[in-house]
């Protein structure tokens, strides 16, 4: 794992060259959340000497009633970083963005059946979308993110900041801590965007960043970077799609028996594979195998945990990265945040792609992703169907 | 006192630090005397005749009677219970507190404006009483800028349209309710000289302990009950008694007027000195709020230009509190109702801060914050020029 010396270093000369290409200081536009990742990651940029501003994202967040502001927090620890590093601050306001790229979509996925993933929606649409766009119109060259994520932009931009076309795609990389590596959350950006993206925490374990924290008297950071649909809060995603979705009574249905073994309030609220919460006594160990969502009806299997496993995935809408499709043939793959990458070959069809896992793996719910790598490189994916 | 040693606090219109000799009477009804004023043997008598005290001494500072003090749960509750209790038109200041709005805008209302030094017209108030006023509430001071109103004026004008109404032969009642949480302790809240029928006050704003009010109703007025229960309060706010917190407020209380005139003196001296440096520092800088007639710890000061809430965050770096202008700096449409009555740009009314001193300001910690506030203030100018 790289140093914070090599970070240093990395930035400091990546800055000077860029400098000496475009004749001025580069400038960046920093997306802070008031949480440690995104606060050492401005103070990093600006002790490199970049021209630095930080920017906190106002994104759509549940209306409860009677609360005032709910972001107020996030925003004041976000500014108060900001304030303390003698940055510039602005606040962009991507609310109605938000409400329809991530929680529209999100909403729509569930009503057919599926189990999405908002929080890759919102880095395509939202933060590597119209908040790249918006720093770009703003006459900065670049943003930034504290992902733990590396890229090749710290070479491809020398033809950028020259003026010139990117001579190379830039490349999207695991992370040095495979622990915290977050390229499952970025596998959607365009070349465009990673061209125009710094990971100055790619390189870093997360014990280094809060090390520099301390250095950079940015120790009162707030400890946790938020997690998981921001925007649903502490409402939960049965509440949050309550408010979209009326309940609807159905029944719960042995697969194998046909029997009705239970009742629901809206196949909805059902994932493909989820065991808790079906409320079904008995003893037996129901599992969700599968939903009819035109007759609201949740089918269960009674079985282990390993009976619900899957050789392949069939992958719809596939996104990657460098622009065109990699060829087939031996891949790495993770269908979520955190996972061992698993052996799995790729092949390539016209609109969809199919994973065949070198062992069995557990089944995923259509909807969600599956991200696709070689050796350090993370290639892009596609969508269980 | 932590916030003593590591801070200096200039935000004492948002919260106090409790007073020692406030925690000291409290403490015995904190731990021994835990007893429920209304059990019948004779320690839970004597706790409720401690509370029964407290009460006097509530109404014998501000000049009423034991029988005319309800206790609540602070100001808010207070506000909710004067308004509760009257179903007709009622005028309000449109830069009143907030659960004075709300409350207000439950109902028929009329908002009178301001000048821009945020005093409020006597005639206006006039003009503003229809035939179905019910309620004229008036804040005694303004929690924001400072400006004290002329209360005993709009007495007068309250009072001529009640006899005007009983000259007629109309039973519609009229009353003046001031919420006097800011004023407490700086201006004098002698509920006859100022001439208002009902007053709101809170423990929490003068060195007493939080969530302890009271609403003085004079015996004339009939409040409706807002919380039903075990009929405590003459049945108009139930619920066992808060002895320690009464007590507490008693004694808050009972010291702010007592201290009030030396201590007001005292703290005008600070104010003035600090508005004087950051005034030489920052020509520029605009002072809000009536010259004379405003709290005398308070000092309302905005920096053209200037981000406040970053000048907040810089401060707190170099451990001085204040306030800004804006209560929710994360929403541009909530910036302060006040500064927005006063006629104040928002590019003005962003950059200001609230500086209000109390107990815990002394001449040496006042120039102290008076050379930070100027520090940041100029780092913010610098920074902006780069």
């Amino acid at each position: 794992m790289g140093t914070a010396k090599e970070t240093r270093n990395l930035l400091a000369t990546a800055r000077a060259r860029w400098e000496a290409a475009a004749g001025r200081t580069p400038r960046v536009l920093v997306g802070m959340s008031g949480g440690v990742d995104s606060s050492v990651t401005a103070a990093l940029l600006a002790e490199a000497g970049f021209a630095v501003t930080g920017a906190y994202m106002k994104n759509w967040i549940l209306d409860v009633p009677g609360m005032r502001c709910p972001w107020a927090d996030d925003l004041a620890d976000a500014k108060r970083v900001a304030v303390r590093l003698d940055l510039d601050f602005r606040v962009y306001d991507f609310q109605d963005a938000y409400k329809r790229a991530v929680v529209d979509y999100l909403v729509a996925e569930y009503k057919a059946g599926r189990t999405p993933n908002p929080d890759i929606m919102c880095n395509q649409d939202v933060k590597f979308g119209i908040f790249l766009d918006a720093a770009l119109d703003d006459g900065f060259d670049f943003v930034a993110t504290g992902h733990y994520a590396r890229s090749t932009v710290w070479e491809t931009a020398n033809g950028l900041m020259a003026g010139a076309p990117a001579a190379e795609p830039t490349r999207l990389l695991k992370a040095a801590d495979a622990r915290k590596d977050q390229t499952f959350f970025l596998y959607r950006m365009q070349q465009r965007a990673l061209a125009r993206t710094l990971f100055p925490l790619g390189g870093l374990a997360k014990t280094d960043v809060r090390a520099l924290a301390e250095d950079f008297g940015l120790a009162n950071a707030r400890k946790a970077d938020s997690q998981g649909i921001c925007f649903v809060g502490e409402a939960g995603i049965r509440d949050f799609l309550s408010l979209y979705v009326p309940p609807a009574p159905g029944a719960i249905v042995d697969e194998d028996t046909g029997d009705v073994v239970g009742y629901h309030d809206g196949a909805i609220n059902f994932t493909i594979g989820q065991r808790k919460g079906l409320g079904i006594g008995g003893g037996a160990r129901y599992y969700v195998c599968r939903k009819d969502m035109d007759t609201n009806t949740v089918y269960v299997r009674d079985g282990e945990p390993s009976a619900h496993r899957a050789e392949g995935l069939v992958l719809e809408d596939p996104a990657w990265l460098e622009g065109g499709a990699p060829t087939g043939g031996v891949c790495q793959v993770r269908t979520h945040h955190g996972e061992v990458l698993c052996d799995a070959s790729l092949s390539v069809g016209e609109d969809a792609l199919r994973i065949d896992f070198a062992h069995p793996h557990d089944a995923v719910a259509p909807g969600q992703s599956c991200v696709i790598y070689r050796g350090d490189e993370c290639l892009g994916g596609g969508i269980v169907a | 006192m932590t916030s003593e040693r590591d801070f200096i606090y200039l935000d004492h219109a948002a919260a106090t630090p409790l007073d020692a000799r406030v925690r000291e009477a409290m403490a015995p009804y904190e731990s021994e005397l835990f007893f429920n004023p209304s059990s019948p043997y004779a320690p839970a008598v004597a706790v409720r005749r401690a509370y029964e005290q407290a009460r006097a001494d509530l109404a014998h500072a501000i000049g009423g009677k034991p029988a005319e003090v309800v206790i609540t749960a602070g100001a808010t509750e207070s506000i909710n219970l004067a308004f509760g209790s009257f179903a007709g038109h009622v005028v309000v200041l449109e830069i009143e507190h907030a659960s004075v709005l709300a409350c207000a805008a439950a109902r028929d209302h009329t908002f009178v404006r301001v000048n821009k030094h945020g005093l409020v017209s006597p005639d206006d108030i006039a003009a503003a009483i229809r035939p179905d006023t019910e309620l004229v509430s008036v804040g005694l001071a303004n929690n924001e800028i400072g400006t004290v109103q002329p209360l005993r004026a709009i007495s007068e004008v309250v009072r001529a349209e009640r006899t005007r109404r009983l000259r007629d032969g109309i039973t519609i009642p009229i009353v003046l309710h001031t919420d006097a949480s800011q004023g407490a302790g700086q201006v004098n809240t002698d509920a006859a000289t100022l001439g208002v029928d009902l007053m709101t006050l809170n423990a929490a704003k003068i060195y007493g302990p939080k969530q302890v009010g009271l609403l003085w109703a004079h015996r004339d007025v009939r409040l409706k009950p807002r919380v039903l229960g075990g009929g405590q309060e003459r049945g108009l706010r139930s619920g066992t008694e808060n002895v320690a917190g009464t007590v507490g407020f008693a004694r808050a209380l009972t010291l702010a007027v007592a201290d009030r005139k030396r201590e007001a003196e005292r703290l005008a001296g600070l104010r003035d000195a600090l508005q004087r440096e950051l005034c030489a520092a920052f020509p520029q800088a605009v002072v809000s709020g009536h010259k004379k007639h405003r709290l005398p710890g308070s000092l309302h000061i905005a920096f053209p230009g200037i981000d406040a809430e970053r000048i907040v965050f810089k401060l707190e770096d170099v451990g001085v509190l204040v306030g800004t202008g804006a209560a929710c700096a994360a929403n541009k449409d909530t910036r302060s109702h006040v500064l927005t009555a006063i006629g104040m740009p928002p590019e003005l009314a962003d950059g200001s801060l609230r500086l209000t001193l109390g107990h815990l300001s002394t001449e040496e910690n006042t120039a102290r914050a008076a050379r930070l506030i100027i520090e940041a203030v100029r780092g913010e100018y610098e920074r902006m020029a780069r």
